[in-house]
């Protein structure tokens, strides 16, 4: 029987809370699979979805891919854990003109021939059979695995699939993500999202500044990270009022930095309605005036009680582009809409602001007021 | 709602709308087919071909239908290559249709001129004049510039073509101008003439090349045939029909007149603020292009079409791309193309909206103004 072989990872680390853990990440592959027809079984150190359609197969191979917690999986047979049966199984593997190696796995030790030999014996099964065939060990052209497990089957596969590895999401809690349009941010969304973070998602936007378009994009990125993320909550909210009275108020150089620090007011605040344990942003030190270490601290200074976490800090442009186009929402975040943050953008925005400075412009602000009418006008719009 | 973008598209007749189902739900014979019912399709079809020909007071030549202007103009282009050392002059004031085919013809090696414009709009005719030699093989022009309104003199290029190169094509995209503006095509001795049938509330999807002799063309579609071969694909007959029956329905002289009223209206009241600046262009009163002093032109328009009001951006709606190439070409400065709107009529609105809109417009930029300045 075709199935397909789960592999999960270092979730064993995690001492009495590794059931909370595997039950999370079950319910995660459940949730994914729901259009599905298939059957779940859990065995000890793997997991086997099986009696799923065969046309399906590719479908539901390409949706665990995107499971956070799995580390790698296999489309293998099924047999029943016996030398004859593993061997019939075996023979099937077409070899002629191909170099090849046999693996044993034998996480049953009660099999009665030992890993190594057995592999031995398969191998030398498959030499007769394939007279033009070779043994390689190093560098084989095809695997052949055989994963003897407890639960008294053996499963016998070619190829292994790496999967996202990380943590079962939602097992690291929830928090927001700032959403801007960008490349930068989706990219920490998902970064998180493998760290086991379920997400919630704010964008700011400024019309008649901005277009209507650049919120359709922002619904399509959070649409594009939902493989990964599951169902998004995208709180939206207009930031024209505030970007006005900076404008109106305050010396243009601070501009970008004042904003960043309302936006992160907003955010915090918004934590705290929504139940949400952090805030995340796409920041990437050094990339712009307003990523630099000074920049950080005024932006961050104004969140009191909940950590700013930033997975992008020390990755490179194009490693974030990288990622961006693996996950599929690069093609999305370079569409040339503006953002908020491209309206009233000053020629020469500060670079090492400080605090006191910051401070002292917004004496000029009624900052809560500001705020207040932010989480007034919010959105919330459930992606799925 | 007021809609002022009649430049981008049109609304469709009723009346259209109903014959274009009649020809979507009952008379939908293919008219390449041998019957009776299907041969009456296409007669029908050759009615709206001579119609298209009247209204270009064209006694002589050939109408293609196309699925619309972009196809029209990559036909006449296209279909005019010819290999050997040739060359084409194409004004930088055309449509992307006319202007991306250029820069593909120079791609595939091609000789290509690009005519600058004038500071009104107008393509630069002297320039027109020194690039003309016997090796030219077409020169392609606009004849209402869809984002300025300008219009080009067809009959100044048409007579230094028959002096200075006697054997080049003339095309014309008429995109702007077909039903709108008084055309003789006999006098202006033009060789290719592409129209588009939703800029005339016309259906969309649906538009014709005039050819006024079709040996030298060379169809770029290949297939069952149809159109003598110009155009294979089964003809839009719902499209081509409701098309037929806008123009039918135009009234040119009625049009311009009530367009002259609405541009001279709006025009007034723009033009009583010192901040708003309506570009001088010698053209088309179916289209004012102005701009905004300090105000960007898209967020103004965002701003309006909030308050019901409809305007264009012409194609200076992609922010991050630098500026528009129309009115670069003129001269205009960056602040003034970041700040451009383009207004179009049509003859379906009243003066009291016209009037409207002129309020709003006003009133928005001067609260926009108050907040970004």
């Amino acid at each position: 029987m075709k199935v397909i072989l789960l592999r999960f990872g270092p979730l064993y680390l995690k001492g009495n809370n590794r059931y909370v853990f595997e039950n999370m990440l079950i319910s995660n592959i459940k949730k994914k699979l729901c259009d599905e027809n298939f059957k779940f079984e859990k065995t000890f150190g793997r997991y086997v979805v099986s009696n799923y359609e065969k046309s399906r197969e590719d479908a539901i191979v390409q949706k665990l891919k995107q499971v956070f917690g799995l580390y790698s999986l296999s489309v293998a047979e099924e047999v029943v854990a016996s030398v004859d049966a593993i061997k019939n199984e075996i023979e099937k593997n077409e070899l002629d003109g191909k170099s090849f190696k046999v693996i044993v796995k034998r996480a049953d030790k009660n099999f009665p021939v030992p890993s190594m030999e057995f592999a031995k014996e398969l191998g030398g099964l498959l030499l007769d059979k394939n007279p033009n065939a070779s043994v390689d060990l190093y560098n084989p052209m095809v695997e052949v695995n055989v994963d003897i497990r407890m639960n008294g089957k053996a499963y016998i596969f070619n190829e292994t699939i790496k999967c996202q590895g990380g943590l079962p999401l939602g097992s690291a809690g929830k928090a927001m993500l700032l959403l801007s349009g960008g490349i930068d941010s989706p990219v920490a969304g998902y970064l998180m999202g493998k760290r086991g973070l379920e997400l919630e998602a704010l964008h700011f936007y400024s019309y008649p500044y901005t277009s209507e378009l650049a919120k359709e994009k922002v619904i399509t990125l959070a649409k594009e990270l939902t493989p990964y993320l599951g169902k998004i909550d995208l709180h939206v909210v207009s930031f024209t009022k505030v970007q006005e009275a900076i404008h109106m108020n305050c010396s243009s150089e601070y501009m970008i930095t004042l904003m960043r620090r309302i936006m992160m007011r907003v955010a915090e605040r918004l934590c705290e309605k929504y139940s949400l344990g952090a805030i995340v942003t796409g920041e990437s030190l050094g990339q712009v005036a307003s990523q630099t270490m000074n920049s950080m601290t005024v932006t961050g200074g104004v969140v009191n009680n909940k950590p700013i976490f930033r997975p992008c800090i020390a990755l490179d442009k194009e490693d974030i582009i990288e990622v961006a186009k693996d996950i599929g929402t690069y093609k999305t975040s370079v569409l040339p809409y503006e953002d908020c943050c491209t309206v009233f953008l000053p020629k020469n925005p500060v670079i090492k602001p400080t605090i006191e400075k910051c401070e002292k412009e917004e004496k000029r602000l009624n900052i809560e007021a500001l705020v207040e009418e932010c989480l007034a006008g919010e959105e919330i719009i459930e992606i799925k | 709602m007021i809609y002022l973008d009649n430049a981008a598209t049109t609304k469709m007749y009723e009346g259209g709308a109903e014959l274009y189902k009649k020809y979507a739900c009952q008379s939908f014979y293919n008219p390449s087919a041998g019957y009776g019912e299907a041969i009456e399709i296409k007669k029908e079809l050759d009615n709206v071909r001579s119609l298209i020909k009247a209204k270009l007071n064209s006694s002589h030549g050939d109408v293609i239908f196309t699925g619309g202007a972009t196809e029209s103009n990559n036909l006449a282009i296209m279909g005019s290559r010819r290999n050997g050392k040739f060359e084409y002059i194409f004004s930088e004031g055309g449509h992307p249709s006319t202007y991306n085919v250029a820069k593909e013809l120079e791609r595939q090696g091609f000789i290509v001129h690009f005519v600058k414009l004038q500071e009104n709009g107008q393509v630069d005719y002297s320039q027109i004049e020194s690039l003309l030699n016997d090796k030219t093989r077409l020169i392609s022009v606009e004849h209402v510039s869809n984002e300025t309104g300008a219009i080009n003199d067809i009959l100044k290029i048409s007579k230094m073509r028959s002096l200075k190169a006697p054997k080049a094509l003339l095309h014309v995209d008429g995109v702007q101008a077909f039903c709108k503006i008084e055309i003789n095509i006999d006098t202006l001795n033009v060789d290719l003439y592409s129209l588009s049938a939703h800029k005339f509330h016309g259906p969309k999807g649906v538009g014709a090349l005039y050819v006024k002799n079709i040996e030298p063309l060379k169809s770029i579609v290949f297939g069952g045939g149809q159109e003598d071969g110009y155009r294979s694909g089964t003809e839009n007959v719902p499209g081509i029909m409701a098309m037929g029956y806008a123009i039918d329905k135009a009234d040119v002289n009625d049009n311009l007149q009530k367009a002259s009223k609405f541009n001279k209206l709006l025009k007034s009241m723009l033009e009583r603020d010192e901040h708003i600046h309506i570009n001088n262009i010698v053209g088309s009163p179916y289209i004012i292009s102005l701009w905004f002093e300090g105000v960007n032109g898209e967020t103004l328009m965002r701003a309006l079409s909030g308050r019901g009001v409809i305007v264009g951006t012409g194609s200076a709606c992609s922010t991050k791309k630098a500026g528009n190439r129309v009115l670069e070409s003129m001269g205009y400065k960056k602040e003034q193309i970041k700040s451009h709107l383009r207004i179009s009529f049509d003859e379906f609105l009243t003066e009291e909206e016209v009037r409207k809109a002129g309020e709003i417009i006003v009133e928005e930029y001067n609260k926009l103004r108050e907040r970004v300045l």
